[in-house]
């Protein structure tokens, strides 16, 4: 079975790990998950990793979620790649930033795994 | 900008903050909690969480509780156990405060649009108090799960 190469981005380590979990309950077996703790980091990991999937939150210090998304698509990295967003932020405003800065999904935490299967194993078919 | 003054009784409402409690431990713990009238039993190492509101409100979201109960949290979200306030702990009770500060701004539609939040701040130790000098208005609840108990606070010091 193919592996699916995943980054999460979440300045909270235990977020990150309640992500992973949520993946895997969707299904996704295959998982193989890159973690970074800030968008600058992500980043840095995109240079030098390939992935299938990205979930960013955006609230984070000195680099938020937004800016992490603008600059991924302004460096070019991970081309194609589709970007959900996490977050506790769940405002119309807040969903058209993140759609005009290039994400594909949009979850609110707090999330249910079946919420996070819905929203991104569609994007990962259609990859 | 639109103003938060005409609807300061919906902002203010108190079972906005039970419901975001109910919803943010029942997602992300996978358990109940309920309203408890009580006050906080005392514990030796107490844990503060602090998420700011800035925007058409002002304020601040804060999540208080014993070691207990900070514990038990921790071992919910990860799926460890914990027999100290470590920084996983810490990373654990932050978040809570966090989307618990985001369930309840998004109940009012207007103050979810225009309020942000800060990054969390957590305070532990023993003996301490944390001080609010004559806020607009405050919402102080506590909670019980499984045989522990939580508190939260909505601290508005300032509304446009």
């Amino acid at each position: 079975m193919k592996e699916i190469r995943t980054l999460i981005v979440d300045d909270s380590s235990v977020m990150r790990k309640i992500v992973e979990r949520a993946l895997r309950q969707a299904g996704l077996d295959t998982l193989v998950v890159h973690e970074a703790g800030s968008g600058v980091e992500g980043l840095d990991l995109l240079r030098t990793k390939q992935v299938d999937v990205i979930l960013s939150d955006i609230n984070m210090p000195s680099m938020d979620g937004l800016e992490f998304l603008r600059q991924i698509r302004a460096q070019s990295l991970a081309p194609g790649v589709p970007v959900v967003m996490i977050t506790t932020e769940s405002s119309e405003e807040h969903v058209k930033q993140a759609i005009q800065a290039g994400a594909q999904g949009y979850i609110r935490k707090p999330f249910t795994a079946e919420q996070v299967k819905e929203r991104v194993l569609p994007l990962l078919r259609t990859a | 900008m639109p103003s938060l003054r005409e609807s300061v009784h919906l902002v203010s409402d108190p079972r906005n903050l039970d419901v975001s409690v109910e919803e943010v431990f029942q997602l992300m713990l996978g358990v109940r909690c309920e309203r408890d009238g009580l006050p906080l039993a005392a514990e030796p190492e107490s844990v503060t969480a602090v998420v700011g509101f800035g925007g058409l409100l002002s304020g601040a979201c804060v999540f208080r509780s014993g070691s207990t109960a900070a514990l038990k949290i921790a071992a919910h979200m990860t799926g460890m156990e914990f027999d100290e306030i470590d920084d996983t702990v810490k990373d654990g009770i932050g978040e809570i405060c966090n989307m618990l500060a985001g369930a309840w701004k998004g109940k009012v539609p207007n103050l979810a649009a225009n309020c942000g939040l800060s990054v969390p701040a957590v305070i532990t130790g023993r003996d301490y108090n944390l001080h609010v000098q004559a806020p607009e208005f405050q919402i102080h609840h506590t909670y019980r799960f499984e045989d522990t108990g939580f508190a939260v606070t909505i601290v508005c010091d300032g509304l446009r």
